[in-house]
């Protein structure tokens, strides 16, 4: 049998064409947007080392005049900042609750995982029609208890654009922050909340004692789910808004960079900076997360 | 576990788990009693009820000239020939990487593995010139490719923790048979890979299926355009005409729901599968 698996041979039928497949269609494309991220390359100029000028594109996505950049990196912190202090909480407690048996558990969490599967096509013009001005839900509520409606509408309206594009992503993904920590929690021992109902803890002290640090690991996924959701949030946005202004993102402005205003080099510039920051941030949980994972044997 | 709160908290607890549960349906039913309305209703006369009359046509305006037929087609044949490659690649590859004995085992998973943590954002670009290169772009081929591409980690994390599983005894008595490689990989092995097999297509159709910036960007006719992209410029053309659009959000959506409600906890265990890469 070694003789066999260890044939040259059939290795390379095995692995190679994976290999070159995923070389090919990913590798070598990414390495092309660092290359062409260092390039003045419009429509005017050809993607060669002739047009080469640095980091400049870089520079130029921060400090030109009128780049919507700084604010597309503003507004996805802001994102990445509702995910962890709003949404993950959220589903935490929902998690929580289902976790500590209630009646009919697995009828809640399966329909709590509907909106996940969905297509963002299909929960984005939901939540169009729930903002619109005239005849959307909650417009006709706030109208119904003599509340204000803000002026524009909710996507349009300066105050609340922002917001009023965050809200159908955030509440569209609490269903899968919700059931990875379900599933974390119903893998803890039952002899370990046996022993601490038995010292008396309860809900609260229960879960926040035992059952929150227990899910650490778990926690952990989330966090990094939600944080590089944030920078590669496109979909929800383009369907929304379209990425106007107030309410865009880096993926929306990459586009807009890309595929309108034909600025490929500073298009692919934003385009290595989300990986960049997606990398960072993946880096950065790891060290955070660190001494924790040590301890935990696998 | 004993249950020592008050009454009083119990209820409330049932009645925010109510609350979100409508929250999350609502979507199902606004989608369904939308698809059968018509534009007085659906502006102004009746938002949230159920049709007035429930307008079936709107379904065959969707299908025929709201060209759903068309784009569902598309969505199929991309949607199959995605995960028949991904698959067939990412065992044969597991296959290779966790069965086969040689040198750099471990760094070439390791970069297979890289692909996770790389957006498809990042590739968009380069990507076009490439299919343009090889005179893919819009045709079908011009998605499955990069799909493929950006499927394979995932689908390989999937199937390699579970060939991990498999006792090499198996084999064992498969060579010792004097089964070839590739009688004992897809006769022996292959039929038991089944859920994991069934893990990483779940996952890989929803990516597949839902995806929405290499779509438009890669397609520019109705003939390889999939139902996202199809729908979403629907929006733009029937701007007067919204039941038909309704009809047609149903229809992309019937197959992953029919999916889901198969299947739930293994569409579940996908996801989480996909969540938990590290």
């Amino acid at each position: 049998m070694r003789k066999v698996l260890s044939n040259k041979w059939h290795i390379m039928v095995f692995v190679l064409p994976t290999v070159l497949f995923f070389t090919f269609f990913v590798i070598i494309p990414i390495a092309m947007s660092a290359f062409y991220s260092t390039l003045n390359w419009t429509t005017k100029t050809k993607p060669t080392l002739e047009y080469f000028v640095g980091f400049k594109n870089y520079i130029d996505m921060f400090t030109a005049k009128g780049s919507s950049f700084p604010d597309a990196v503003r507004h996805s912190l802001l994102y990445a900042g509702a995910s962890v202090f709003l949404q993950l909480p959220f589903s935490l407690l929902l998690a929580l609750l289902l976790a500590r048996g209630v009646k009919a558990e697995s009828f809640y969490r399966n329909i709590y995982f509907i909106p996940v599967i969905l297509s963002s096509v299909v929960v984005g013009q939901l939540w169009r029609k729930i903002y619109n001005n005239d005849y959307g839900l909650l417009n006709l509520f706030l109208r119904a208890i003599g509340a204000e409606t803000p002026k524009g509408g909710w996507l349009a309206n300066k105050g609340t654009r922002l917001w009023a594009t965050f809200v159908p992503v955030l509440w569209q993904y609490v269903g899968y922050h919700m059931l990875l920590m379900y599933g974390a929690l119903k893998s803890i021992s039952p002899d370990i909340l046996e022993a601490a109902t038995v010292d008396g803890a309860t809900g609260p002290i229960m879960a926040f004692r035992i059952q929150i640090p227990l899910i650490r690991p778990m926690l952990k996924v989330c966090l990094s789910f939600s944080l590089i959701g944030s920078f590669k949030l496109y979909d929800m946005v383009k369907i929304l808004t379209d990425g106007n202004i107030g309410t865009e993102v880096p993926a929306t402005t990459m586009y807009r960079e890309m595929f309108k205003s034909h600025n490929f080099g500073t298009g692919s510039a934003m385009a290595m900076f989300i990986v960049a920051e997606c990398l960072l941030f993946t880096v950065l949980l790891n060290i955070i997360f660190k001494d924790r994972d040590r301890e935990r044997s696998r | 576990m004993k249950k020592n709160h008050l009454p009083i908290g119990r209820a409330l607890i049932q009645f925010f788990l109510i609350v979100w549960l409508f929250a999350c349906i609502f979507p199902l039913y606004w989608l369904f009693s939308f698809s059968l309305k018509d534009n007085s209703e659906i502006f102004g006369g009746n938002v949230v009820g159920l049709p007035s009359q429930w307008i079936w046509s709107n379904y065959s305006t969707a299908w025929g000239a709201g060209k759903i037929s068309l784009y569902l087609r598309n969505s199929v044949i991309t949607t199959a020939a995605t995960l028949f490659l991904t698959l067939l690649l990412s065992f044969m590859a597991s296959y290779g990487l966790l069965r086969m004995r040689w040198k750099g085992q471990k760094l070439t998973m390791t970069y297979l593995m890289l692909g996770l943590m790389i957006p498809m954002h990042a590739a968009l670009k380069p990507l076009l010139g490439i299919l343009m290169d090889l005179k893919v772009l819009s045709t079908h081929l011009g998605l499955i490719i990069p799909y493929t591409a950006f499927n394979i980690p995932m689908a390989i994390l999937i199937i390699s923790g579970f060939i991990d599983s498999i006792p090499m005894e198996m084999e064992e008595a498969a060579y010792i048979d004097g089964s070839g490689v590739y009688r004992t990989a897809f006769t022996i092995i292959l039929p038991m890979m089944v859920p994991a097999l069934v893990t990483a297509s779940i996952f890989v159709f929803l990516q597949v299926w839902n995806e929405m910036l290499m779509a438009s960007v890669f397609v520019s006719t109705d003939n390889v355009r999939t139902l996202t992209v199809g729908i979403q410029q629907m929006f733009g053309q029937y701007q007067t005409d919204w039941g038909p659009i309704g009809a047609a959000l149903v229809i992309s959506t019937i197959p992953t729901l029919v999916l889901y409600l198969c299947m739930s906890s293994q569409v579940q265990r996908s996801l989480i599968a996909g969540a938990v890469k590290g």
